[in-house]
């Protein structure tokens, strides 16, 4: 391993889309920082602005119709709303993805092995015969049986598992720094989703690479990443490392989202905690806490000031007026109803 | 809501000498698709039975025809070979007539809960429809059943019933589409992969909901889906398939326990768990299952099989039974 250095700093980004309806806050003032061959996940259900992120780091969202504010910078170069040509020298050699659909993020009339050559003459100007090397050898990499065949095969001869590892061929042939894994295997079946994760795991520690595994699934990040950021509603509420969110969680809303997903270490038909009610309208977003509306710890001051993300203990940040584990958190009514009312005012 | 305009036609006729008999049983069922020349093996030759109250959960990865023996079992496919009885009635042999009255009884929710739905349609009407088609009651009646079934399901009929499928997210979509499959109260639900598009907030909402219903209307379940964690969570008991054929059959906690196929070992050994210290190592699978339209002789999971031998290759294993309940397809279970 080399020396700690941070590779992805993100500032204050705020990500917001026009729509008929008025401007919509996708992402509310996210701040992160990713070292070297480190692993960050980010974990979010929909709407939580997960995937915005991701795209805004990448800098994937149409310039037109978006606004972006804050700051992205990849090795101190900043890359927020910077010209495309500029994104072009950074997308592949240093910053590749992996996305989550691989049937339509592969193009259907392109042989996969032009669709790996493509980046390496592109960006590493390989010559014809150098680069089908490459992509050979990738292909064999992520585990693709007899890459020779399949070098000249069209995506739709391939399973949905095969076609996610043409994607992390095609992510990975200039050998970037830091790999964006969006949702990369939702969709797959669970051996294939082991498969993958694996290989991912597996290649990163080979190249050294920095990943961000963006997920719903708290599964998929518990034992394959270093941090974890969870999102809710276009914010960060909760950061840490990995060992101490699973330990210790302080944000309600993690808490929540760990205890509605069914086990399979409990018996059947063990009643599942849901959370009441839905996300907030990304359009009017509430005054206070994001996540008040459906918090059974929620009080006064939840609903009237939103929480600061703060660092409470080294490396763990949340955003909570009263976090689990606190004396001030009182305990929640059982089946506390969406947007109930506040039990008791505070201090 | 009333049923009493559904009664079955008269051809089928009850046996009430049977009443301990399954509700839905499957014998030796085949659904082949025929492409041109080539033919696709789906479903290969399974049987199971389902009790009356009974939630039965389906796994397995995709293309192992979980989907298409659900839609067996509501003879959307008809299937090549095999018998199903529902209630003592040979289903497979049955008029398209006889199967329009079966499907009162038999209801299926599918996997997209917003292209399940008519987009063109207000929630109200699109719950009323079953009503509706069969002339249940006056109008006034069905709007009523419509909107205490939607109310039911946790959509307010009265802020919500004129709206239209696209104007709700998800998981009130399939909330819509579960006020729809019940509102004739059948006995038998098929379930294909319900949360799988949603989130995992909303998902535990639509567990929870059709735990309390199954209850309600002493429903029976056919669940199919590929989440592990999820499929034990409502099952009573597992059926685990592979390439057209059942691997194994058990009580839930008993197969997730105790495994006997090398399959159902290396499946739930893939799945991940939302905990860090979990020590589960991943069996690998090598490569991919094999086409359908050319599966392998003797056992299907033999080519991947950690286990096999060359009786694997020669013999089919038929599904036994090693404990009670317990019913495997394999040579050489886990822990004899």
């Amino acid at each position: 391993m080399s020396e700690r250095r941070t590779l992805l700093e993100v500032e204050d980004l705020h990500v917001s889309f026009a729509t008929g309806r008025g401007q919509l806050q996708a992402v509310q003032g996210v701040s992160f920082t990713l070292d070297q061959g480190k692993t960050l996940g980010i974990v979010g259900e929909s709407g939580s602005g997960k995937t915005v992120l991701s795209r805004a780091i990448m800098g994937l969202l149409p310039l037109s119709s978006t606004t972006q504010t804050g700051s992205v910078r990849y090795d101190t170069q900043e890359v927020l709303n910077a010209p495309n040509d500029e994104l072009r020298e950074l997308w592949s050699t240093h910053i590749a993805m992996v996305f989550q659909d691989p049937m339509t993020s592969l193009n259907p009339v392109q042989k996969i092995g032009n669709q790996i050559t493509e980046p390496l003459r592109v960006h590493l100007k390989l010559p014809k015969d150098e680069a089908k090397e490459t992509a050979l050898s990738l292909l064999m990499q992520v585990g693709i049986p007899s890459p020779v065949e399949r070098y000249g095969a069209y995506p739709d001869q391939l399973s949905g598992g095969m076609r996610q590892r043409v994607m992390i061929a095609i992510a990975l042939a200039c050998a970037p720094r830091l790999l964006m894994a969006d949702e990369p295997t939702t969709g797959l079946d669970v051996t294939v989703q082991a498969q993958i994760l694996d290989l991912l795991s597996q290649l990163q520690h080979d190249r050294n690479m920095a990943m961000i595994l963006v997920t719903h699934d708290l599964g998929v990040v518990a034992t394959r990443t270093d941090e974890i950021i969870v999102m809710y509603a276009g914010n960060i509420v909760e950061r840490a490392p990995t060992d101490v969110l699973f330990k210790s969680m302080s944000m309600p809303y993690t808490e929540a989202l760990l205890n509605s997903m069914p086990r399979i270490a409990n018996p059947s038909h063990t009643r599942l905690t849901a959370i009441e009610g839905r996300p907030p309208d990304l359009l009017n977003p509430p005054a206070g806490c994001p996540f008040s509306p459906r918090c059974p710890y929620a009080q006064d001051k939840c609903f009237k000031d939103k929480p600061p993300l703060v660092e409470a203990s080294p490396g763990h940040s949340y955003a909570c007026w009263y976090p689990l584990g606190t004396t001030e958190a009182s305990p929640a009514p059982a089946a506390a109803p969406a947007a109930a009312a506040p039990e008791e005012a505070t201090a | 809501m009333t049923d009493a305009a559904v009664k079955p036609a008269a051809t089928p006729e009850p046996k009430p000498e049977h009443v301990s008999d399954p509700l839905l049983s499957v014998e030796d069922l085949h659904v082949t698709f025929q492409r041109g020349s080539v033919a696709v093996q789906a479903v290969a030759g399974i049987s199971f039975s389902l009790r009356q109250g009974e939630t039965l959960g389906l796994v397995g990865e995709s293309g192992c025809g979980k989907t298409t023996t659900g839609r067996a079992v509501v003879q959307v496919e008809r299937a090549t070979s095999g018998v199903i009885r529902f209630n003592d009635t040979e289903i497979t042999a049955m008029s398209r007539h006889d199967l329009r009255t079966l499907r009162t009884q038999v209801q299926m929710i599918f996997q997209d809960p917003i292209s399940s739905l008519n987009p063109r349609r207000r929630v109200t009407d699109i719950v009323a429809e079953p009503l509706t088609i069969w002339k249940i009651g006056t109008k006034e009646e069905r709007r009523n059943a419509a909107n205490a079934m939607l109310d039911r399901v946790g959509i307010d009929p009265y802020l919500n019933g004129n709206r239209r499928p696209r104007e709700f997210s998800g998981g009130q979509c399939q909330r819509i589409s579960i006020a729809r499959a019940l509102v004739l109260e059948p006995k038998l639900l098929v379930c294909d992969e319900i949360v799988s598009a949603l989130d995992v907030s909303v998902q535990a909402q639509i567990l929870n909901l059709l735990e309390d219903l199954k209850a309600e209307y002493n429903l029976t379940v056919l669940f199919i889906a590929h989440d592990l964690a999820v499929v034990k969570n409502v099952s009573d008991r597992v059926a685990v398939m592979y390439l057209g054929r059942l691997c194994e059959i058990a009580p839930s906690d008993v197969l997730y326990e105790a495994p006997a196929h090398h399959y159902t070992a290396a499946l739930l050994s893939s799945a991940v768990e939302p905990d860090p210290e979990s020590t589960r190592t991943s069996i690998a699978l090598g490569g991919e299952p094999p086409s359908p339209i050319n599966p392998p002789s003797g056992c299907r999971f033999r080519t991947r099989c950690p286990r096999a031998e060359t009786r694997c290759a020669e013999e089919v294993p038929e599904l036994r039974e090693i404990a009670p309940g317990h019913q495997v397809s394999c040579h050489f279970p886990i822990g004899t």
